[in-house]
């Protein structure tokens, strides 16, 4: 009788101890990979926030092309110091720009307006073809990959950037570019070559609107 | 005579006391150095010998004592040499991890030992475990790759690809950059896409599979240089080498040369020596007070193909 109690008595205790400290968790599959979701970083959603909530509100500190491109045409190493921004340790830059132009030319790649008061040459291509790199996402500054421990998630950033201008930017401005019309547009200029980039400066579009004349 | 003697005995006590008083020194010299520890995750592959070696070398410039660790692709390894070091009393480390994850661990082994950690070209999954991580921008390298790629193989067409190791992040930026732009084409098809592991070997073999497999591929982009000319060497094998254009990445000198050579198409150059002293010059300025350094910094790459390959060479741009 004694010996049953002692092991009734140490069965009680180790179910206690089990039922305070589990040693094992049973998960379904379906919890297990929604946890995994959860845990995984969400780039699409990631930059659908970005797109709404922190983009529009640096729009106003892009710099003016009426200021930028006289500068670069007098003096690119001065328009580099003064108005661009570099990641690492790239010797290309990046200019977030804003402005507007009337457009002087179309193609399937590009729009091209004049911008500068009395100019009719192009001198800003707003990129309307497929849309890769990073410009978007490091031209404007906010974004660091210093914030993402897996430069993966950084660089799906891009992608989903691109993704929306794709889809929500461009499409309308190859409706509304025709010769002669007013676009206004803020976006972000790579410039890896400055021979090549900067005449005319090619900008991909965060947003662009039609002007009335 | 006895005067000789004399001469002889003073000469040789005084040979005797100049040489043990430089041998003092010069120990006295190395003890009195600190030591700076590079842990490179494979010296099996010309690229990762330029990295560790030059680290090695500016390092010794810097005045330090410097040694190579090889972790030989092996975590395991890794975390034995980072007991070592630990105990070894190495005042930093110049890290090319084996992998993303498993890495960081060991990162925080040192951190927590005040061992700072400077990790070059490959990366950890962390952003406040090493001290600086140095890292070749994979991603808008491969985009780039990936604009050439479509512009030389055109727009239609089957692919094959060799993947890295899969357990480093290097490995999928690369293949994602490159896809960013290939998978925007619906001509294009990759028909094979298996993981060569940064391996010249490993590649040659994997190649010669896909090539039995998919007879008819027009290009094959590979993760790193040594996996592109593995899979050359395949396709000169197959009697193909003149109708699949090769693609690589890194920059290592014989690619350079069959890219000159007309071999292979472009590479990505990743300046393993910039990247290298830059790291001994961080853990030099650590070691002398500097503590805000940047988690993560990019190392623009640049691509190599025929038209610019006299610009590059030794690893690098030509002065």
């Amino acid at each position: 009788m004694e010996r049953l109690t002692t092991w009734l008595v140490g069965i009680v205790i180790t179910a206690s101890v089990c039922c305070l400290f589990p040693l094992f968790h049973i998960v379904t599959l379906k919890t297990a990979a929604a946890e995994k979701a959860a845990a995984t970083f969400n780039a699409t959603q990631f930059a659908e926030t970005f797109w709404t909530n922190q983009l529009p509100a640096v729009f106003g500190k892009a710099v003016n092309a009426d200021a930028l491109l006289p500068v670069i045409k007098s003096d690119t190493a001065a328009a580099k110091k003064k108005f661009s921004r570099s990641v690492g340790l790239s010797e290309g830059y990046f200019y977030f720009v804003s402005g507007s132009g009337r457009v002087v030319a179309v193609s399937d790649d590009e729009v091209l307006l004049a911008v500068t008061d009395g100019n009719t040459n192009a001198e800003v291509s707003l990129q309307t073809g497929l849309i890769f790199g990073n410009a978007l996402r490091d031209g404007t500054g906010l974004l660091s990959a210093n914030d993402y421990p897996n430069s993966q998630d950084f660089n799906d950033i891009s992608a989903a950037l691109n993704h929306l201008v794709e889809t929500r930017v461009l499409p309308k401005l190859r409706e509304r570019a025709k010769v002669g019309a007013k676009i206004s547009f803020v976006g972000c200029a790579e410039v890896e070559d400055e021979a090549t980039d900067l005449k005319p400066l090619k900008v991909i579009p965060f947003q662009t609107k039609t002007q009335k004349n | 005579m006895k005067t000789d003697w004399l001469k002889q005995m003073f000469a040789a006590w005084l040979a005797t006391a100049a040489m043990l008083f430089t041998q003092t020194s010069i120990a006295q010299d190395a003890a009195a150095k600190p030591k700076i520890a590079v842990v490179i995750s494979t010296m099996n592959n010309p690229w990762f010998v330029v990295l560790g070696e030059t680290a090695k070398a500016r390092a010794i410039e810097l005045g330090y004592d410097a040694t190579i660790f090889d972790s030989q692709n092996d975590t395991a390894k890794e975390a034995a040499h980072f007991e070592n070091l630990i105990a070894g009393g190495f005042k930093a480390v110049l890290f090319n991890p084996t992998d993303a994850n498993g890495s960081i661990a060991n990162v925080e082994k040192a951190k927590a030992a005040g061992v700072p950690v400077f990790c070059i070209d490959r990366e950890i999954n962390s952003t406040n475990a090493a001290t600086s991580q140095m890292l070749s921008d994979s991603y808008s390298g491969c985009v780039k790759l990936g604009q050439l790629f479509v512009k030389t193989v055109g727009k239609d067409g089957e692919y094959a690809e060799l993947l890295g190791i899969v357990g480093d992040n290097n490995t999928w930026n690369r293949s994602k950059g490159f896809h960013s732009v290939v998978d925007r084409y619906p001509g294009l098809k990759m028909v094979a896409q298996q993981s060569g592991e940064f391996d010249r070997a490993k590649g040659l073999e994997v190649m010669e599979s896909i090539l039995q497999a998919h007879p008819d591929i027009k290009g094959v982009f590979c993760g790193n240089d040594s996996m592109a000319m593995g899979a050359y060497q395949a396709l000169v094998t197959a009697g193909k080498d003149k109708d699949v254009k090769v693609f690589g990445f890194d920059g290592a000198d014989d690619v350079v040369k069959s890219i000159a050579e007309g071999k292979i198409v472009a590479t990505g150059m990743q300046f393993p020596k910039k990247m290298a002293q830059q790291s001994a010059e961080f853990a030099d300025q650590y070691i002398k007070g500097k503590r805000d350094f940047a988690q993560k910094i990019a190392v623009p790459v640049e691509v190599v193909t025929k038209e610019n390959v006299s610009k590059y060479g030794d690893y690098g741009k030509k002065p």
